[in-house]
C-alpha cells in the first residue's frame, strides 16, 4: 500500500517535469490528476493507520513526515486550484517523493507512551505540520521567484519568463504563505509549550525531562522561527520584499527540513518517540 | 546608373555603435551638403533612426562608390574605419530596392511592424528632396517604398495592434507586476515614442499616467492625448518614487536621470519594483541603475529579446508581407528595364518616324494632285499603321521578363532596324550597310 503511495507520488513528479518542459495543457492535467489520486490516496491510508491504531498517526518521525508530505501535498493542490497556476508543482513534487521515501523507507508502527496520551498532543502536531507545509509552498515560490527574477534583471526571457506567473504574484503568495505558516508555526509552539508546563511537574519520561531550550529539536525549530518572523518583520517595516523575502523564506525552509529529518531522526533527546 | 546602398542596424551593430553613428547628431543636411559633393555618386538619402543608419545612393561604380562611403561614414561620425567595418552591411540593384521595400514596411524593425519607421522613411527622403540630392532613380525608389509599405499595412495584420518597443515593453511590465490596472507611471519626454509607449500603457487600463518635459506645452500636449496630467520637469524626482513604470524618451544628449537619483528613490520607495523603460537614444538613463534590486532597466535593444516572441506571433503575416515586397520589387524591377529600353523605344519610333517622312516626301508629287481632306487621310493612315506596327515591340520591350532579356531584345531591336547608325536621308538601302555591333549594351539604367 505505501509502496503503491509512493509511486503515484513519482508518477505525480514525473508528470509535472514533463508538464513543465512542455507547456503542455493535458499533460498539465494528467500531473493535477496523479498527483491528486495519491494525495487522495495517502488521506485513505492515514485514515486507515488512524482507525488501526486508534489515534491520528503522528507519533515518530517517520509517520510525522507521511502526514507532512500528505498536507504539502493537498496545500499545493488547493494553491494550484485557487490561482489556476501549475508552474510550481515540478518543484513541489520532488520534494514530496522525497520525504515520503524517507518515510517508507522508516516506517514503523509504534504504540504511543502514556505521555502523548492528551488532546493537546493532535493540535500541537497538526499545527506544526501545517505550519511546515505552508513554509514549504513558501520556499519553493521563493525560488521561483528568484529563477523569474534573475531571467528579468539579466533581460533574457526565456524559460521561466514563459512558465511563470509575475513577480509580484509570486511575492504575494510568498509573503502569504509565510504569514500562514508563521500563525501555524507559532501557535503549534505555544500549545506544545503550555502542554509541556503541565506536563514537566508529573512526569517521569526522561524525553519529557530532555524537552528544555538545548535540545536540538526545539532550539531548530525556535530558529526557523525567528527567520520567519524577522522574514514579516523586515518585509513590513524595513520593505525587504521579494528577492530577500525569497531567499528568507528558503533558509527558514531549510531549517524546518533540517529538524524534520536529520534532527528529527538522530538528534533530538526530546521528540524521539 | 546602380542603386547602391551602405548602412549599419541592428542587425549588424549594437546600440553603442548606433549612437556614434546617428547622423541626426551631426545632422542630416550636413551629411547629404557633404555627399552631394563626392564625385563618386550621383544621388544620396541619408535614413537615420535609433536602430540605422543608412546610405541610399546612386552611381556608375558601385565596387568604389562603397570604398568611398566607408570612409565618408567613418569620418563623419569619427568613428574609426576599423571599428566600423565589420558592422557595415551594403547592398546594390534589386537587393537596394527590396531592402528599402522592407524597412519601409516594417519588415526589418527591431520588433517586427512598427510603424514608426515608416514616417522615418518619408523624413529622410522628404529632407533629401528638400537638398535637391536625389534624382530620378530614388524618387521612384522610395515612392514606390511608400506605397509597399502603405499596402502592407492595409492588407496584413504586420502593422495592427501593438506597436513594437512599447508592445515589448508592455509584455515585460506584465511579467513583473501582473496586472497593470494599478500600476502609476511616469512618462518623461513627450515625443513619438514616448506617446506611443503611453497609449498602450492606457490601454491596459493603468491608474494614472504622469507626464513630464522639458517644455511644459508639450507635456500638456501628450497628457491630455492619453488621458494623464502634466507635472513640471522639477518634480520628477518627487515622482519617482510613486511611479511603477517610467518611460524615458527624451531627445537629451545625456543621461537625464543617473544612478543616485534612482538609488535614492528606491530607498524612499522601500524597494518598492520600478520598472524603467528607457527607449530614448541616445540612452536617458544611466545603465548603472540597473545594478540596483528591484529596478529592471530595459533599453531599446534590451527589448530585443521580447522580439521572437512576436515574430512568432506575427509570422503568418510576415510572410504574407515579404510575398507583397517581393512582388513590388519584381514590379520596380519590369519599370527599371523598361527605362531601360526607353533609349532603344525612342530610337525605334524616331526610325519609324523618318521612314514614313521620308516616303511621304518620295510620294509627294503624286500625292499632290490629291484633296487636302484626301492627303491629311493619307498622312492619317500611315501614322496608324506605323503605330499599330510598333505596339507589341514596345510592350515586348517594355515588359521583358528579366535584365539579361531586357538588354538582348533592346540589342536585337538596334541591329534588325539599324538603329545605332543615323538614318541615311533619302536612301532606302541602309540594311546592306554591315554596322559594327555597339560599343555598349544599351544602359539597364539610364
Amino acid at each position: 500500500m505505501t509502496i503503491l503511495l509512493l509511486s503515484l507520488y513519482v508518477a505525480a513528479g514525473v508528470t509535472y517535469g514533463m508538464h513543465f518542459a512542455r507547456r503542455d495543457a493535458g499533460a498539465g492535467r494528467l500531473a493535477s490528476a496523479t498527483l491528486a489520486a495519491a494525495a487522495l490516496m495517502h488521506t485513505f491510508v492515514i485514515g486507515m493507520r488512524t482507525v488501526e491504531v486508534g489515534h491520528l498517526p503522528f507519533v515518530g518521525a517517520p509517520a510525522a513526515i507521511s502526514a507532512f508530505v500528505w498536507l504539502l501535498a493537498v496545500a499545493y493542490l488547493y494553491t494550484e486550484v485557487t490561482t489556476d497556476e501549475r508552474a510550481m508543482g515540478v518543484f513541489i513534487v520532488p520534494l514530496l517523493v522525497i520525504l515520503q521515501t524517507v518515510s517508507t523507507l522508516s516506517d514503523r508502527v509504534i504504540e504511543p507512551p502514556p505521555v502523548l496520551d492528551s488532546p493537546w498532543f493532535a493540535v500541537h502536531v497538526s499545527s506544526l505540520l501545517f505550519a511546515y507545509a505552508a513554509f514549504a509552498l513558501a520556499c519553493v515560490i521563493g525560488i521561483t521567484y528568484v529563477l523569474l527574477f534573475r531571467e528579468l534583471k539579466s533581460k533574457q526571457l526565456g524559460f521561466f519568463a514563459a512558465r511563470l506567473p509575475s513577480l509580484q504574484v509570486l511575492d504575494t503568495m510568498n509573503g502569504r504563505a509565510v504569514g500562514v505558516g508563521w500563525l501555524f508555526l507559532t501557535a503549534g509552539l505555544a500549545v506544545g509549550g503550555v502542554w509541556l508546563f503541565q506536563l514537566q511537574p508529573e512526569t517521569a519520561d526522561p524525553r519529557v525531562a530532555a524537552m528544555t531550550l538545548l535540545d536540538p529539536k526545539i532550539s531548530v525549530v525556535l530558529l526557523s522561527w525567528t527567520v520567519y518572523s524577522f522574514e514579516l518583520y523586515a518585509r513590513r517595516v524595513i520593505g525587504w520584499s521579494g528577492r530577500r523575502a525569497a531567499w528568507l523564506s528558503a533558509l527558514g525552509f531549510s531549517i524546518v527540513l533540517l529538524n524534520l529529518v536529520p534532527v528529527g531522526y538522530f538528534l533530538t533527546k526530546s521528540h524521539n518517540f | 546608373m546602380e542603386l547602391l546602398l551602405l548602412g549599419v542596424s541592428h542587425h549588424t551593430a549594437p546600440v553603442d555603435l548606433r549612437e556614434r553613428v546617428d547622423f541626426s547628431r551631426r545632422g542630416v543636411t550636413t551629411a547629404l551638403g557633404e555627399l552631394s559633393v563626392r564625385p563618386t555618386l550621383a544621388e544620396a538619402v541619408v535614413l537615420t533612426t535609433c536602430n540605422r543608419a543608412e546610405l541610399y545612393v546612386t552611381c556608375e561604380d558601385p565596387v568604389a562608390t562603397v570604398r568611398d562611403l566607408a570612409v565618408f561614414m567613418s569620418r563623419f561620425h569619427d568613428v574609426p574605419k576599423t571599428e566600423l567595418a565589420p558592422h557595415l552591411y551594403t547592398h546594390t540593384g534589386p537587393d537596394v530596392v527590396r531592402h528599402l521595400f522592407r524597412v519601409a514596411s516594417g519588415l526589418d524593425s527591431l520588433v517586427v511592424g512598427e510603424p514608426q519607421i515608416f514616417g522615418q522613411v518619408k523624413d529622410a527622403y522628404a529632407t533629401a528632396s528638400e537638398e535637391r540630392t536625389t534624382g530620378a532613380l530614388l524618387n521612384k525608389l522610395f515612392t514606390s517604398a511608400f506605397g509597399v509599405g502603405k499596402r502592407v499595412r492595409a492588407d496584413t495584420g504586420l502593422g495592427e495592434g501593438a506597436v513594437s518597443v512599447s508592445y515589448a515593453a508592455i509584455t515585460l511590465a506584465r511579467k513583473i507586476f501582473g496586472s497593470l490596472e494599478q500600476r502609476d507611471v511616469l512618462v518623461v519626454g513627450a515625443g513619438e515614442m514616448a506617446e506611443l509607449t503611453a497609449t498602450h500603457l492606457r490601454s491596459q487600463a493603468v491608474r494614472s499616467i504622469a507626464v513630464t518635459s522639458r517644455t511644459r506645452t508639450r507635456a500638456e500636449a501628450l497628457a491630455q492625448k492619453v488621458d494623464g496630467h502634466a507635472v513640471t520637469w522639477s518634480e520628477l524626482p518627487a515622482q519617482l518614487l510613486t511611479a511603477d513604470i517610467m518611460v524615458t524618451a527624451t531627445g537629451a544628449q545625456t543621461p537625464v536621470i543617473n544612478r543616485t537619483q534612482v538609488d535614492e528613490a528606491m530607498r524612499a520607495r522601500r524597494n518598492r519594483p520600478l520598472f524603467i523603460i528607457d527607449i530614448g537614444l541616445p540612452r536617458d538613463v544611466d545603465p548603472a541603475a540597473s545594478d540596483l534590486e528591484q529596478v529592471f532597466l530595459y533599453n531599446i535593444d534590451d527589448l530585443r529579446t521580447l522580439v521572437d516572441e512576436n515574430l512568432a506571433r506575427r509570422r503568418d503575416q510576415m510572410s504574407q508581407a515579404e510575398s507583397m515586397v517581393s512582388d513590388e520589387v519584381e514590379s520596380f524591377q519590369t519599370w527599371l528595364r523598361a527605362r531601360g529600353s526607353i533609349p532603344t523605344l525612342v530610337a525605334l519610333r524616331r526610325h519609324f518616324e523618318d521612314l514614313r517622312q521620308s516616303e511621304l516626301n518620295r510620294l509627294e508629287p503624286k500625292l499632290n494632285g490629291l484633296s487636302p481632306e484626301a492627303r491629311s487621310r493619307v498622312d492619317e493612315i500611315t501614322r496608324l499603321l506605323v503605330q499599330k506596327l510598333l505596339i507589341s515591340p514596345t510592350e515586348r520591350l517594355k515588359n521583358a521578363g528579366d535584365e539579361q532579356t531586357a538588354a538582348q531584345y533592346s540589342e536585337v531591336v538596334t541591329q534588325l532596324f539599324g538603329l545605332a547608325e543615323p538614318l541615311a536621308g533619302e536612301t532606302t538601302s541602309t540594311d546592306e550597310h554591315t554596322s559594327p555591333p555597339p560599343k555598349t549594351k544599351t544602359p539597364v539604367t539610364s
